[in-house]
This record gives structure tokens, sequence and C-alpha cells, in this order.
């Protein structure tokens, strides 16, 4: 379960202080599928980056699979994440040194797990990049790579799958192909999907829907069927 | 663990190519440390620091007089007692000039006579050119075995005859190699004779300057023998030394030349080291977002950084194994360039404990100058990959980066003091590095503050090529410090050079003689005078000389048992040419006490020459006795002398006041002002000596020359190293054009978005570099000047001449250099297109 209390970010812009999160309260219970949108700037990636440790609220807490990650460490962060989180950016955001290969590998020697080739390979079959493993990112199409930010992001096995508008820079075609991977893994995996997105259509098709306006959640609705 | 393996391995293999500067700056630093340092080891070993191979024996009791009975007696007393000495034999030494025998041979040179008797030598070996052990008989019967490249000189062949003094010598053997071989500065070759020929060809009886040595060798440590003949001697001009002290100095001279060039090479290292820290940044900065996404994955930060400080450990290792690589070429180099000059011995290998210490010495730099910026890792947050923004908290004070910063300091301290082999020496070079830095630093700040104050540009190029210089992030003033350093070095040794060479220049300096004649006997002076005046027209002035020993200084008698004073043995312990006078002479001015009129009535009086006089710590009033021929003469010093020893045609370290020496055993020297040409000096030397063989004639001439040729060797030695730390600076400059080169590109984007074509482009990056290049010119081509003015004027008390040709074009060529530099590695992104670039920021 992923849970914040009273959540609050505010950020210094020139002289003055900009809310972006205002006393934002949200439960989200294990293996639901909730999508989360609003207008440009109204908090929604920073909300998934407090969710992932990737940022500290001002004040407030968060609640992580029971874990307080509020004023923990970096590294303590680090090793919540490592276990628990799998992050799917807009931009991809894969290491442009490695292979499509060893970016999966990534994230399993951070883990220190044995089976992590065996595991690279099955997963790069899983998001049906057999035979481009050994290319570079700059070397894939916007599709591709965020394939291989999905392998990655699954490649620990992680509890909750955090993706901030991970179809944003893809074409429509691509872009439900990706939805559709995602979609699929979760419900493989029974995983907590929360999906940043501006895309109405998507959003409708999650359990659960979340709209932010001005760093408050205007509504926050759950799916007829999911309901039933 | 496995982990951080990996990742490094996968990062070398992807950057690698962006590290290559890096790589090159601690080559070159760690190239320069082994080279240097490699050089004068190989050096030290070619000329032997083997002082008892040199000496030929472990005791050498040596005097300019002949041995009294009296001296004898208590040698062979002293040595009689002992029960270690071996074997004894004695050698005599003088300088000669020589001519060949046949008359249509017009040659004539001056030589180092050593007459020796066996067993001889009493230590190492004697091999002749021919590869065959020396044989005594080679020399009976007026034989003579001369240094090979004799033959050449004097035109003559083994079995031609030389005349030598009033005998004539037939050459039996040549060698190129003498015992204990060859180290230091000679006058002329050697020729070896039988001892007892310098008494038959009168060579004893008519020249002044006669070394005579007894010779021991000892089956065990001679120091004990040696203090008692010293305690034996004490009060007679007998010098007693033993091997193990000349090892001692000289072992001590090479090691600390070694750790001063070794200073000069850690010098480059550190410039390569802020090479590194620049490399490093720019590396950081490029891997932010890589950064973010491992913390995003769950890398904890102390990991990351592992990784990276693997990364740079391994790129520091094999830049150092290229550096000693680098460091051997230069080794080939210099025996490919230099070869002549180098001792026939010497050998051009890097010793592996050299190259040892030069793959640590690399690696340590590497780490040193890359922790700070290594550092900064810890504080890229991984949210960067939500919202891009300066998320360094500034005003906290960062107490691991002051911690880290304040350990590389002292890492770099131990590094210089091990390099120097001194804590002093190694805290004054970080220091002194430190203060040159900041005054450089300054004058930077200095200029480019006037030049953004001089803001009326017309042209829209040059405006900007000045407002890049104030980019963000600017490393206008690192680059003008470390490329104004090496324009500095490479300028002021140059304007030194000239100055010097100025100085060396016998055309200029009309008041040298062109010739210079000493021991004149009594009843040649006349008639050589007349032969100078009806060949060159000139009256030659007759200086009378006497030659003279310290025998005591206000009393007591030098002790050579102590350290300080052995040290010193070679100038206040050798024989003087002194003279007397009435008056100064033109190159002469009294420091302290009074110049005297009229001669001296009781006590005797002498001037002494400054820097003599601060060895023997005397001053007017103090007294010296001189041992003249035996007898002792005890004068008041009655002033202290400042000697001008460039324009002068005698330099007289003693001279009396007249009425003491008149009666003394007297010698004359003679000069020749007028400038003639040498096939003139040579046919007049040859006359004189065919007339009076004992008469030693200097050409000034040849000797200028050879200083001059060892000016130029030493000043393109030092342009060498001088020219390293100009590459570190062009390295320094890359390293920071790619610290700012994605600004660059991301401006040049929007400049070509608002429709700046490539040439105008181009022109900011010349005009930017040009610019640059013409400071960092200014910078070290003004404090060359400030250096060879204060070093010409303070320290080499020489002339000084301002030479606009070297402060010119040294600004014009650095200015080139950094303009061809920058805008070369620069080039490239004048052809990027401007859409990929503006989206990807």
């Amino acid at each position: 379960m992923i849970e914040l209390k009273n959540v609050t970010k505010t950020v210094r812009s020139g002289i003055e202080d900009l809310t972006i999160l205002d006393d934002v309260s949200i439960a989200i219970p294990d293996g639901q599928f909730v999508a989360v949108t609003g207008a440009s700037g109204s908090g929604k990636s920073t909300l998934l980056g407090l969710i992932a440790g990737l940022d500290e609220p001002s004040s407030g807490t968060i609640y992580v699979d029971g874990d307080e990650i509020t004023n923990q460490k970096e590294d303590k962060l680090a090793q919540i994440r490592s276990e628990k989180i799998g992050f799917v950016f807009q931009s991809f955001h894969l290491i442009p040194s490695l292979t499509a290969y060893e970016n999966i590998l990534i994230p399993m020697e951070i883990l220190g797990l044995r089976d992590a080739r065996e595991r690279a390979t099955k997963l790069l079959d899983d998001v049906d990049l057999t035979n481009r493993g050994h290319h570079y990112p700059p070397e894939l199409s916007g599709g591709e790579q965020q394939r291989v930010a999905i392998a990655r992001a699954f490649a620990n096995s992680p509890k909750f799958l955090l993706a901030d508008e991970p179809t944003g820079n893809l074409d429509s075609k691509n872009g439900e192909h990706i939805f559709e991977l995602m979609t699929e893994l979760h419900r493989q995996n029974n995983v907590t999907l929360v999906l940043v997105t501006h895309d109405h259509a998507l959003a409708s098709k999650a359990q659960r829907q979340i709209v932010l306006r001005d760093g408050s959640v205007l509504s926050d609705s759950v799916h007829r069927d999911e309901a039933e | 663990m496995k982990f951080i393996f990996n990742l490094t391995r996968r990062e070398i293999r992807s950057s690698w190519r962006r590290l290559l500067f890096f790589f090159l700056c601690i080559a070159l630093g760690v190239g320069s440390v082994v080279a240097l340092r490699s050089l004068i080891q190989n050096l030290t070993k070619a000329v032997g620091t083997d002082a008892r191979a040199l000496m030929t024996a472990d005791i050498d009791i040596n005097s300019t007089n002949d041995f009294t009975p009296v001296e004898i007696q208590k040698i062979e007393e002293v040595v009689g007692r002992s029960n270690i000495v071996e074997a004894r034999n004695e050698t005599i030494t003088t300088a000669q000039m020589v001519r060949p025998s046949d008359p249509r041979n017009d040659s004539v040179k001056f030589v180092e006579l050593k007459g020796i008797e066996p067993p001889f030598p009493l230590v190492g070996t004697f091999t002749l050119s021919d590869g065959q052990p020396f044989d005594f008989s080679l020399l009976k019967d007026n034989g003579a075995v001369i240094a090979e490249f004799l033959l050449e000189e004097l035109k003559v062949k083994i079995g031609d005859k030389l005349k030598v003094g009033d005998g004539e010598f037939t050459i039996r053997g040549t060698f190129d190699e003498e015992p204990g071989g060859t180290s230091g500065f000679r006058l002329g070759g050697r020729i070896f004779l039988e001892k007892k020929a310098f008494d038959s060809a009168g060579i004893t009886s008519k020249t002044g300057r006669i070394r005579r040595r007894i010779l021991y060798r000892t089956s065990d440590n001679p120091t004990e023998l040696v203090q008692q003949l010293r305690e034996a001697l004490k009060g007679t001009i007998v010098v007693v030394n033993s091997y193990r002290e000349q090892q001692e100095n000289m072992g001590e001279q090479f090691t600390r030349t070694e750790n001063y060039l070794s200073l000069t090479g850690l010098l480059i290292l550190v410039l390569g080291g802020v090479g590194v820290w620049n490399v490093a940044r720019a590396f950081v900065e490029q891997k932010r977002k890589t950064v973010a996404v491992l913390k995003c994955l769950g890398a904890g930060g102390t990991r990351i950084i592992s990784v990276y400080l693997l990364q740079i450990l391994t790129l520091g290792l094999i830049g150092s194994l290229f550096g000693v690589l680098l460091a051997q070429l230069t080794m080939w180099f210099v025996k490919w360039r230099f070869v002549e000059a180098m001792p026939a011995k010497m050998t051009y290998g890097v010793g592996a404990s050299t190259g040892g210490q030069g793959l640590l010495l690399g690696v340590l730099i590497s780490l040193l100058f890359s922790a700070l910026p290594l550092l900064q890792i810890r504080n890229i947050k991984p949210k960067l990959l939500l919202r891009d923004e300066n998320n360094v908290n500034i005003s906290r004070l960062d107490w691991t980066k002051w911690l880290f910063g304040v350990a590389s300091l002292a890492g770099l301290l131990g590094l210089a003091v091990w390099q120097a082999g001194s804590v002093k020496v190694g805290v004054f070079f970080l220091v002194g590095l430190g203060v040159t830095s900041l005054i450089l630093y300054l004058a930077a700040t200095l200029l480019t503050w006037l030049l953004r104050r001089i803001k009326r540009f017309s042209s829209f190029s040059i405006r900007q090529a000045v407002n890049s210089l104030y980019r963000p992030g600017n490393q206008t003033r690192i680059i003008l410090l470390a490329v104004g350093l090496g324009a500095f070095v490479v300028l002021a040794v140059q304007s030194l050079q000239s100055n010097l060479v100025r100085e060396f220049d016998f055309t200029r300096n009309q008041k040298l003689p062109s010739l210079f004649f000493i021991d004149i006997q009594k009843s040649q002076i006349d008639e050589l005078r007349r032969m100078i005046n009806s060949r060159i027209g000139e009256e030659a002035e007759a200086i009378p000389t006497v030659r003279a020993r310290i025998a005591y200084v206000n009393g007591s008698p030098f002790d050579f048992e102590q350290r300080e004073v052995r040290q010193q043995q070679g100038i206040i312990g050798r024989e003087f040419a002194v003279t007397y006078r009435p008056n100064l002479d033109e190159n002469e001015k009294v420091k302290s006490g009074s110049w005297w009129v009229g001669d001296a009535t009781d006590t005797p009086e002498v001037s002494v020459e400054e820097d003599i006089a601060e060895r023997l710590k005397v001053s007017p009033g103090d007294s010296i006795t001189f041992d003249i021929s035996g007898r002792k003469i005890t004068a008041r010093v009655a002033n202290i002398r400042e000697l001008d020893i460039r324009n002068t045609r005698t330099a007289f370290v003693f001279v009396f006041r007249p009425g003491t020496l008149e009666k003394a055993p007297h010698s004359y020297a003679a000069t020749v002002l007028k400038h003639v040409g040498a096939t003139e000096r040579l046919r007049l030397q040859r006359d004189i000596i065919e007339k009076f063989p004992n008469v030693q004639i200097f050409d000034v001439a040849d000797i200028l020359a050879t200083v001059q040729r060892l000016i130029a060797n030493f000043v393109l030695a030092i342009s060498f190293v001088g020219s390293f730390v100009m590459l570190s600076g062009v390295l320094i400059l890359i390293g920071s054009i790619a610290l700012t080169k994605s600004q660059r590109v991301y401006e040049n984007a929007i400049l070509k978005t608002l429709g700046a074509n490539r040439r105008v482009l181009a022109t900011i990056l010349f005009a930017e570099y040009g610019l640059l290049g013409m400071l960092a010119g200014l910078i070290g081509s003004g404090f060359a000047v400030a250096l060879s003015f204060a070093v010409s004027r303070y320290v080499l008390n020489i002339k000084w001449e301002f030479d606009p040709l070297t402060a010119v074009l040294g600004v014009a060529v650095t200015a080139l250099v950094v303009m061809f530099v920058g805008v070369a590695a620069s080039f490239d992104v004048l052809f990027r297109k401007p859409l990929g670039t503006l989206r990807s920021q």
C-alpha cells in the first residue's frame, strides 16, 4: 500500500515560495492501477517523485509498503527503490553508455541478483526486443527505448510501478503498445501501477483516476467495474 | 562489488574517448617526472659516483708542492702503523701545451699531463682503445699514451712524436676512457707519461701548477687512517682525502640535482592534475543524468562514486603507463639529439623503480585531483530526472568537501616532500607554486576585468567573443593561469638565454682578452712581450704572479674533518695565483675596508675578493697566512673587493699590497687584448710554445665557445622541460573547452536560430581563443621579462637588456597556439543542427 498523509511540497522560485502540492492525502491499495491526471504544473510528476523517494515533501508523511520514506537517508531510499519500486519516465532515461541488455541488467546487479543475466534475457523477450539487446539507446527508436525502460522497471519484480507520462514522447501506435505492455505486466505480476498521464483515454482504462489541480486533489474516482 | 566492477568496465568502454585528455594530462606529467629522474640517474651512473674508481685509490694525499722530507716522514710513520695498506703509488699532474714534433704539423694543444708509476691504477682497470689492458712498458723510454680524440686534434697517429716541455715522446697507445672515467669540466685531453719523465723533460722545473699525489689502496675502511694522516699533517698544505668522503659528497650532489629536477617534473604533473580536475568536473557534469538514473534504480551514492573512482584510477594507471613509455621515448630523443654532449657510458633506459614511482605518482595525482569533482556526485539528486534544477545547496557549509580539499592538499604536500626528498623544499615548492599561481591568477583577473571595461567593440563577433570569456562557469582564468604559466617558463628561459649569450659574446666584450699566457718565467717575459708586439702590435702587460695556498685563517688551519669545510676544499684549499699592485683595476670596487696608498712597510696587506672572503669568513682586520713555496707569510686583510668578472683581463682573488711579494719566486702572466683571427692566434701560440715550452696559453675565444655551447645545451634542456609545461597548459585548455562545450553548443544553436551564419560563429570562435591566447601570452611574456630581469640582475649579476622580439613573438605564438587548439577542439560545434540541440535541452 502507498499512503500519503497531508503531503505538501513547496519550492523556491525566484524570491517567492511556490506550492506544488498542497495538503494531499491519498491511499493506494496493493495491486491497484491508478491514473493521475491534471493540467501541466498541477503537481502530477512531483507526486510520483515523492512516492518514489526521489524528492522529499516539505511536510506530511509518505508510507510505501508500510515503511515511512520521509526523512530517510539517501542510501536507504535507494535501497527501497531497488527492492520495491520500478520507475518509467517520459523521456526514458536510459544510460546512454550501456546497451539495451545492460540497461536492464543494472537494477539486478545493484541488488546483487544471481540470475540477473537470464532474467535480463527473458525481460528482453517479454518486451519483444530479443534481437536488439546489443544496441545502445541512441540506436533504438523511441518506442524501443521505452520498452527497454519498462523491462528495466520490472527487472527486480517491484511491488510498485510508477510511470511518468510513459507514452508522452511516443506516437499513438507506439504509445498504445507501451500502455498495453504495462497493463499486461501489471495484471500478470499483480503490481500496483501509478500512471501519470495527460491522455484521458488511457486514464479511463485505469481502475481509479485521481485528478489534480493546482497541487490539490480535485477528484478521486474509482472506475465503475472496480467499484462493483 | 560485482556491480561496481561491471559498471566500471562498461563505463570505460564508452567514455574513454571523452577521458582521453585526462589520460594525456597524467601521461605527460608522469612522463616528465620519470624522464627527468631517469636522465639524471643514468647520468649519475655514467659519470660514475664510484669515487673509489675515480680516485683510483682508497686514500689520496696530495699537494701542489713537492712533499717535504718531514711530510713524507710523517705520512710513512702513520701508514707504517696501519695494517690495512695494501699498495702505494705516486702520480703527478699538470696542464701543459703540447705540439707534434713534425715541423710541418702546426697544431698546438693544451693538454692535461699525468705522470704515473707502477702499479697503476691501484683501483679499477685501464683498458686501451684496442681493447688491450694498459701495460706500463708502453710509457718506458719516453712513451706516451694519449686520449683517442687527441689524435685528431693534434693531427697525429700512433708512432708519431709529441713535444712536451723539453722532451720528445712517442705515442704508443690511445684510450677512450681513463681509469675512473672523466667527469666535470676539463680544459684538455689527458696524456699519460712516466712519472720520472716529468723531471727529465723539465716539466717540473718550469711549470708552476703541479699536483703531486701519494695514493694508497687499503684492505679495509680507510676513515680512521685518513683522520690520523690529517692530524699528522695539520698545518701543512697537504690535503688528505678518502674515497668514502668523496663518494658521500658526490652522491649528495647528484641526489639533490635529481630531487630538484623531479620537482620540475612534479610541477608538470601538478599542472596535469589541474587538467585532471577540469576533465573530472566536465565528466561529472556530463554524467549527471546517468548518476540520477542509477540513484533512481537504487544504487547508493558511495557505490556510484566507487564506480567513477575506479574508472579514474584505471585510466590514471593506464595514463601513467603511457607516461612511462613517453619517458622512454624522451630518453631516446635525448640520445638522438644530445648523444655528443653526454658521457660515453650513458645509458638511455628507464629504470624499474623510477617507472614504478612514476606509476604511483600518476595514480595518486589522478586520485587527489579528481576526488573533489567526484564528490559532487553525492549532490546529484535523482529528482533531476523529473525536474532539472540547480539542486546544489550552496549556503550550507559542506564539511566533507572541505575535508577532502584539505586532505588533497596534504596529499599533494606529501608528494612534493617525497619527490623533493626534503620537507623544507617540498613545502617551499608547494607554497612557491601557490604564490606564483596566485600572482598569475590575479594578473589574469585584472586583464579580463580590463577587457570587460572596453566594451565598445564595433564588431558583433568580437563583442560576442568577449562575452564568451565571461560565460557562466567560464574557465578563462584557469586557462590564462595554466597557459600563461607555460608561456612564462618558456619565455623566461629564452629571455635569459639571450642575455647570457650576449654576455659571453666575444665580439661584444671588448675588454676580454683574446689570449691569456701564464707560467712565464722572469727570463722569458721580455722576449715574449717583444714577440707579441712584433706579431700583433700590442704592448702586452706583464702581471707578476706568485703561487700561494692558504695555511691559516686568523691563526687556525682548515679543519677538514668538518664536513662543511671539507665540502669547500676544492675552493679554499687550492693553490691561488696571487699578484700585487698599487692600484685597483677598473673592473674592481672596494666593498669594505680601504685600498692602500704606497708600499707596505711592516705588516703585509692583502685585498680579498668578496666571494672567497665570505667562504673564509674574513673581514678587514682579520689575518690570512699564506704558504708561498714553503714560506709562511701572514697578511692583514686590508679590504674586501668586488670583481666584475666579465670585463676583466685577469681575475685575482688575492691582491697584495706592493712591498711583500717582490722577492718571492715569481712567474708572469700576460694578456693579449686585441681580437685577432683564429689562424693568427694559432700561429702565435705555436711559435711561443716552440720557444717557451713551459708557457701555458688559454685561447679565450675557444673557452667562450665551449661555454656558449654549454649554455645552448642547458637552455635547450630547460626549454624542452618548459615546452612540457606549455603542453600541459594546452591540455588544460582542451579540458576546459570540454567542460563548457555543452553551453557553447546551446549558445550556438540559439544564435543560429536567431540567424547567425557559420561565418559569424566561426569568427566568434577565432576571436574568443585568439583573445584568450593573447591574454595568456601577455601574462607569460610580462612575467618572463620580470623574471629574466631579476635573475640577470640579482642572481647571475649580468647586464640585462629587454628583448622585444622574444616578448612580442612570445605573445603572438601563444595566441596562435591557443587559437589553433581552441578552434580545433570546438570546430564541430559549428556544424551541429540547432533543432536537435534545442530539443535536448
